[in-house]
């Protein structure tokens, strides 16, 4: 006797998504669905014949959670259909306000599983860790980039500006002073995911992992012939399921992949654990890696260099594509200039990769372990929801069927 | 309250002998921004500092006294200040801003500041205002044609500017020219024509030569901040001051001058208002006193 548990929407997370299992007599899930139910933004559509220096700043508004990733994915998608080589400084700067935005938001993420892990007579203590790491990865975004949410500093063809030297010495200082909380917070993060007991093995699955880069992203490792993208109808079995979801699937050699922390850490840094407890873990150690990656750049961050090359805006229709690792996983936007206008730009992001893996990662184990199986991905939806499915006739998505909160 | 809202006016100079010499006149300004930068009440401030080319100014962040008296003196003509401040914040890394700024751009800081929009965490950051007084100012082509055109007189000759008894006043280094201000009537920026500030209403401290003799400034302290780094600098003898009524002319000249600025640009705001055009200030009959900065 199979029978459909369905949690909508799942909580604790960035937008709104639906989790549909099958589950049989023991309650054991044999089939699961995890599919975006947050309406469409339609921004890519919204950018195409304007200039490409809109680009950044409407990408960014994608999402507040990583508006970071969005724009830089969005520069350097721009900077490659334009053919930029931005200075060896501005390069820096970057890899620096994504290796902050990493701190931040993982810290974030453990204020949204803190509910499934920390016990009440730590929680005092696990919050105030994490709002003082975000506080000072936040100020690294906000001096570096401009801005902590929408950083109005990161440009096509490098950074606005250069930081001074004191507030290079300033950053420096703080980021060494923060080493040790992220220590201390790490350990605590994994010793509580640990002492949570989850059964050995949950959230493993046979899919290939996708990244680029250690902790930047890098375009070369990103190769447009092995993607393809298929609409949710080709993808869900099930036919009401497959009209409702909000997000096409993205497939690279034809598969569904995992991207985020625990592909990074396996591919750049000799992880070999699986499912949920490793990517709890694998994303607590990135905060780490990210941490002393600040640390290096801005011990040698040349603050007398420059930060932005000249280019010419017209562009020859090129396609660009920008490679960046979000901390959900990679983040691709691509674009064409021609004419100086935006001809065409699209966005592939992290959660939309791992959309398809998540439902059939809660597969093999109890039903009430599901969300666990899914907060573990630290799903955003926002940006991942690219396609409505509308019928021209009645319009019943738009209607009646998006999420009601 | 053609002066605006403010706890006490004197007339003040700098005791700072090097100062005196460079200053505009009482070298308020330098000198409060020396003080606060000494005594890490501000760790730099946003100046009108020198170009390569003369008399145009650029905003600079000052982070040393040296800085600050390198941007010391009067230039008639725009720094965008305002534009600085967030650079100043974010770049420069710098916690507690002081700038000057003339009335428009106070106006705008004080509205960033009830509505951060794109400049988070910036409005707590700005420790000290200082505003100067301003009848109107000249885009930098403006000052170029008048003083070579008829005044006749290179710019680049010129050590010093000034505007007083009516008159703009250049000075070389063994001569004095003069232009009557009416002369310069049509080079101001249109903007200046609507301004309803003459006195700096919204600084936490504001400046001019306008009330006092050569070589001092008039100051009103303003709001608690203003008032307390004042406060200090005069108690720490770096400023010295003179009550306000011991000195000619005195308060009367400055209230005449702010109500005919208020009067003049209150009836271009009615006209520009009748034709429908869109002006930043309510109308005279929109308003309880007409001469209000509102």
């Amino acid at each position: 006797m199979s029978e459909r548990v369905v949690i909508s929407p799942t909580s604790r997370q960035e937008g709104h998504a639906e989790l549909v299992m099958e589950v049989d007599d023991e309650g054991i899930v044999t089939k699961g669905r995890y599919f975006s139910i947050t309406p469409v933004r339609g921004l890519e559509k919204m950018l195409t014949g304007k200039a490409p220096e809109s680009a950044p700043v409407y990408a960014q508004r994608i999402c507040g959670v990583c508006p970071i990733p969005h724009t830089l994915a969005s520069v350097e998608a721009m900077d490659d259909s334009l053919d930029i080589e931005i200075p060896k400084a501005a390069r820096q700067m970057r890899e620096l306000v994504l290796a902050a935005h990493d701190v931040n938001s993982h810290a974030i993420h453990h204020f949204l599983i803190a509910a499934d892990f920390v016990p009440e007579n730590l929680f005092a203590t696990a919050v105030n860790s994490v709002s003082e790491i975000r506080k000072t990865a936040q100020y690294v975004v906000d001096m570096v980039a401009g801005e902590g949410i929408h950083p109005s500093d990161v440009r096509i063809g490098g950074m606005a500006d250069n930081i001074s030297e004191v507030a290079r010495k300033k950053l420096y200082a703080r980021c060494k002073a923060l080493k040790p909380k992220v220590d201390a917070h790490v350990e605590l993060i994994v010793g509580l995911v640990a002492d949570k007991g989850l059964p050995a093995g949950l959230g493993v699955h046979n899919q290939p992992i996708l990244t680029t880069d250690n902790l930047y992203g890098d375009r070369e490792n990103f190769d447009l012939d092995r993607f393809t993208e298929i609409m949710p109808e080709s993808w869900y079995d099930d036919a009401e399921i497959a009209k409702r979801a909000c997000s096409t699937i993205p497939l690279y050699d034809g598969m569904n992949v995992e991207v985020g922390p625990r592909a990074r850490a396996a591919k750049f840094r000799g992880f070999t654990e699986k499912g949920v407890v490793a990517q709890h873990v694998a994303r607590a150690m990135e905060m780490k890696s990210a941490l002393s990656k600040m640390i290096a750049i801005l011990a040698e961050l040349d603050t007398s260099a420059p930060v932005r090359a000249d280019f010419d805006v017209r562009g020859t229709n090129k396609l660009g594509i920008g490679a960046i690792e979000g901390p959900r996983g990679l983040d691709v936007h691509m674009a064409q200039v021609a004419n100086g206008k935006t001809q065409f730009y699209s966005c592939l992001v992290p959660t939309t990769w791992n959309i398809p893996t998540m439902g059939p990662a809660t597969e093999g184990f109890h039903h009430e372990f599901g969300p666990h199986v899914i907060r573990a991905y630290d799903p955003c939806l926002s940006c991942a929801t690219h396609v409505i499915v509308v019928d021209d006739e009645d319009r019943s998505v738009i209607k009646n069927e998006m999420v009601r909160i | 309250m053609v002066l605006g809202t403010y706890k006490e006016v004197v007339a003040a100079r700098s005791t700072d002998k090097q100062i005196q010499k460079i200053a505009q006149d009482g070298g308020i300004v330098s000198a409060l921004f020396c003080y606060a930068l000494d005594e890490k009440l501000i760790d730099g401030a946003v100046v009108a500092g020198p170009t390569e080319e003369l008399w145009k100014p650029a905003p600079t962040v000052a982070m040393t006294a040296e800085e600050v008296l390198a941007a010391a003196g009067t230039k008639y003509t725009f720094s965008p200040n305002v534009w600085m401040l967030k650079k100043a914040a974010r770049q420069y890394g710098l916690e507690k801003i002081g700038t000057v700024a003339i009335p428009c751009q106070l106006m705008g800081i004080r509205k960033m500041q009830s509505y951060p929009f794109g400049v988070r965490f910036l409005a707590d950051k700005i420790a000290l205002a200082v505003g100067i007084f301003c009848m109107e100012n000249f885009p930098f082509a403006s000052l170029q044609t008048f003083i070579s055109e008829k005044m006749g007189l290179d710019p680049n000759l010129v050590e010093k500017m000034d505007i007083g008894k009516g008159k703009f006043w250049a000075y070389t280094a063994d001569d004095v020219y003069t232009l009557p201000l009416k002369e310069t009537h049509g080079y101001e920026q249109n903007g200046c024509k609507i301004c309803l500030d003459y006195v700096a209403e919204l600084a936490d401290v504001s400046t001019g030569s306008v009330g006092t003799p050569d070589g001092w400034s008039t100051v009103f302290t303003r709001t608690d901040a203003g008032e307390t780094i004042f406060k200090a600098a005069v108690e720490a003898g770096v400023i010295e001051t003179k009550a306000i009524d011991d000195v000619k002319p005195g308060l009367g000249l400055l209230e005449k001058l702010a109500t005919d600025k208020k009067t003049k640009a209150m009836k271009v705001i009615d006209d520009r208002k009748a034709m429908g055009l869109p002006v930043p200030y309510k109308a005279s009959s929109e308003k309880e006193d007409p001469l209000a900065n509102i």
